[in-house]
């Protein structure tokens, strides 16, 4: 066992400790799990999505548990940009990791008004750009799809953004997702992650309704991740491995080994999400599965990325 | 309201890990399971409220034996649950360097099948203490508290909190369910049903007087637990403002409830219950429509975060 084996990873030119992140829409905005982990032992945080204007979120019910994993149709509830600025920067500028905001929209000009306002924060590192929401009627997956509109979003928000890191979040529900991985790294992307939720139902058939009031939400959770992983490793092979653009893995990650799956498929980084509703410390955890692995191995993480053998 | 700051208080949560010491059937679906905390977490529910809650992890304590598994659940216990399922304690207990308490549990599906084969010694993990619970505004001489079917958890504890701290209030109880079979209480209910002044083993323990009522009429007062209430209010008519209901139950009930609260201008705090991911405030998916700012404006709040407690008059009811 080499206990000086280096799980450190070079993301889009941020240096970061280790190569676990947290998935947007799982932890709030940091604050929210003070009591349960030290986000400082993380490579890096994302936030929850922000939009140009709060927004209330869909009705109840929300949430439903499948086997194996669970739908959401939270709705993109969310403070705003204004409010974000205003009440939580100051919580993200005492962090010592990189904080990704997850930026949702119904129009191409709320992503740009969004980004905009960010790009002069000091305390982000980069913006998540959330095209691949399943749950809101405008936006969302409609730009995730298409890749015309990915390109056109891409590259409007990387305008905007200035300096900051843009990290193009995208949708499962595509017939090829190289094809929309393709379209963002050509408009200007410096970041992929994938992937976002599948569109799913659960009918109650008792009533014969869907159980979720949108009727339709994204699943999350270990019934995702073989799909996830397949999906990494495509885009990895297909685009981002030639177009050095790093990934950004998740999909049911509850597990180090799990999280090892995604970094040998091709991820740079992963971000954990359901895992952390079950136990809020579980980034932390597969943080530390993540070097027990790699000194077992005798082998740093930076070296496993994409070592896939075939 | 000076009391206030006592329901906001928050204490560090945490997962912890409890140990099981009893897990007894007392009914056909209703059991009691004891646990002590260990000195960690002792620390952190040293301000635990009643109506406060905790997050339970069943996922991986055994199923019953095939033949022990009702046949309504075999279908649900076939899946692979992953979430924690939320529980409020029945009774709960803090002494220096130790803590113990009950939850009274229903069987419903997966994870409360499950939950059935805890035994003494067994240890399970929790995350809590979670949300905020029952407080006691300033000036109030009477609580009722008003159940239906396994909402009475939550109730009993509160029953004790109210006679063991809060002297100058008088508490009174009402526990309502479909049949006689969905009350969680035990002891011999027949013997005694013909007496609408009954009380209940649980409430009694307590110095509490309590009345029961059956949809069927196979127990106590033949009709809703909220129409029994009501009943009780027009022949005792109490002072309003001296006056506060506690209540957790089905929605369609705890709308019943803030009807009659508003109805008779009575301070009402209402125990809600939504589907739950994370119960935590982060998923953000345990959504109750609450009253914004101006009148006619719906907001959300989250159960986990804003509640489980709420005071019935911030809550919208879809009718």
């Amino acid at each position: 066992m080499n206990e000086a084996v280096d799980i450190a990873v070079e993301f889009a030119g941020l240096k970061v400790a280790n190569p676990v992140f947290t998935a947007s829409g799982t932890c709030g905005y940091a604050d929210e799990l003070a009591d349960f982990l030290d986000v400082n032992k993380l490579g890096g945080f994302i936030t929850k999505s922000i939009t140009l204007k709060p927004r209330k979120g869909n009705p109840p019910q929300r949430t439903v548990e499948t086997d194996s994993g669970m739908l959401n149709a939270i709705g993109l509830a969310n403070i705003g940009v204004e409010a974000f600025i205003a009440e939580k920067i100051t919580l993200i500028e005492k962090l010592r990791v990189p904080v990704f905001v997850n930026v949702a929209g119904s129009t191409l000009d709320e992503y740009v008004t969004v980004a905009e306002k960010l790009a002069g924060q000091k305390a982000i590192a980069g913006i998540e750009l959330n095209i691949s929401c399943p749950n809101v009627n405008k936006g969302g997956i409609t730009f995730g799809t298409d890749p015309m509109q990915v390109s056109e979003i891409t590259s409007a928000v990387k305008k905007a953004a200035g300096e900051k890191i843009l990290m193009v979040k995208l949708s499962p529900c595509v017939t090829d997702i190289s094809i929309t991985a393709r379209a963002a790294v050509e408009a200007g992307a410096n970041a992929l992650s994938l992937v976002n939720t599948f569109t799913a139902m659960v009918i109650d058939i008792e009533t014969g309704r869907p159980a979720l009031a949108n009727k339709t939400g994204g699943l999350s959770g270990p019934a995702i991740k073989p799909m996830a992983v397949y999906l990494v490793n495509k885009v990895y092979n297909d685009v981002a491995k030639a177009a050095n653009v790093p990934i950004m893995g998740l999909g049911g990650i509850r597990t180090a080994s799990d999280a090892m799956e995604f970094i040998i498929a091709g991820a740079t980084a992963v971000a954990v999400g359901t895992a952390s509703f079950i136990d809020p410390a579980s980034a932390v955890k597969i943080a530390e599965g993540i070097k027990k692995y790699c000194m077992r191995k005798n082998k740093s993480v930076k070296e496993l990325v994409g070592s896939l053998q075939v | 309201m000076g009391i206030m700051a006592e329901n906001t208080a928050k204490a560090n949560k945490g997962v912890f890990a409890v140990t099981v010491t009893s897990n007894r059937q007392i009914g056909r679906r209703f059991y009691r399971l004891g646990f002590d905390l260990k000195s960690a977490a002792t620390e952190a529910f040293a301000n635990y409220k009643a109506g406060q809650f905790v997050q339970m992890d069943l996922s991986g304590a055994a199923l019953p034996a095939a033949e022990g598994i009702a046949e309504e659940f075999r279908d649900a216990v076939s899946k692979k649950t992953i979430l924690r399922r939320p529980f409020s304690f029945a009774d709960f207990t803090v002494k220096p360097g130790k803590a113990s308490g009950e939850i009274l549990y229903c069987v419903v599906g997966a994870s409360t099948v499950r939950m059935t084969t805890l035994r003494g010694g067994d240890t399970v993990s929790i995350v809590g203490p979670l949300g905020n619970g029952f407080w006691v505004p300033e000036g109030k001489k009477l609580a009722i508290l008003v159940s239906g079917g396994i909402g009475t958890g939550p109730l009993i504890h509160l029953a004790k909190v109210l006679t063991s701290n809060h002297s100058g209030i008088e508490p009174i109880a009402f526990a309502g369910a479909k049949t006689k079979e969905d009350l969680p209480f035990e002891g011999k209910l027949d013997r005694i049903a013909q007496d609408l002044g009954f009380s209940l083993g649980e409430y009694a323990r307590y110095g509490i007087r309590s009345q029961v009522a059956t949809d069927d009429g196979s127990v106590g007062f033949a009709g809703l637990v909220t129409d029994c209430m009501a009943e009780w209010i027009k022949q005792n008519n109490p002072n309003p403002h001296e006056t506060i209901i506690y209540s957790c139950g089905p929605t369609a009930m705890l709308a019943r409830i803030a009807k009659v609260a508003a109805e008779k201008n009575i301070d009402c705090q209402l125990s809600m219950e939504e589907m739950m991911a994370c119960g935590i405030g982060v998923c953000q998916g345990c959504a109750v429509a609450c009253r914004g700012a101006n009148p006619n404006e719906t907001i959300y709040k989250l159960c986990c975060k804003d509640g489980p407690v709420f005071e019935s008059k911030d809550l919208v009811f879809s009718s």
